[in-house]
């Protein structure tokens, strides 16, 4: 395994909330990113952003990792969630939030945190 | 290609969103899905099109999935 690959897979085992997207929340560079942050964000979820433009590597060594082709890419305690389509609908669901409380414990929102790392 | 993967589909309609050729809305209804969490059903979805996704033929795709049960 690479470094970058490493580094990816610590981010997503490490962080409560992974949210791999094109820009920040900041500065959001697509459409499909900010409907899986705005969700989360509605779900209340502490989320630890990472910007996959800077680099095409990051995004292949990404999917490589979780088998799933298109950005944006949710994680919950190290568990690929979904794209855009699946953490909008179980937000709308009630699910997501079920989720985030088994996974995180039911005070998750208290953390209220929105962080971005960097993974190059 | 995807009427390939899923031969028994209710409904399957693919929306191009912008008229680009590159923006799709992709609805499938299948027996397939049934009682398969959607993170499973978008994979089914996702490996039917493999190819144009590798290959940049589909620069954004989303997925709208539903089981018949």
């Amino acid at each position: 395994m690479n470094d970058l690959s490493a580094k990816i897979k610590e981010v997503i085992e490490g962080e409560p909330v992974a949210l791999f997207m094109k820009g920040t929340p900041q500065m959001v560079m697509c459409g499909n990113s900010l409907r899986a942050l705005e969700a989360l964000r509605r779900a209340g979820a502490p989320v630890t952003a990472v910007d996959i433009l800077p680099d095409p590597a990051i995004r292949q060594e990404l999917s490589a990792l979780s088998g799933w082709p298109t950005i944006p890419q949710v994680f919950v305690r190290g568990e690929l969630v979904g794209g855009a389509d699946i953490v909008e609908e179980l937000e709308q669901s009630g699910e997501l939030e079920r989720t985030l409380e088994d996974k995180l414990g039911a005070g998750y929102r208290d953390a209220r945190d929105e962080k971005t790392v960097a993974v190059l | 290609m995807l009427a390939d993967a899923f031969p028994d589909a209710t409904q399957l309609s693919v929306e191009d969103r912008t008229g680009t050729g590159d923006h799709f809305l992709v609805t499938v209804t299948s027996s397939r899905f049934d009682g398969l969490p959607l993170l499973e059903q978008h994979r089914l979805v996702n490996a039917a099109l493999a190819a144009p996704l590798a290959d940049g033929t589909i620069h954004e795709l989303r997925i709208k999935t539903k089981g018949t049960a």
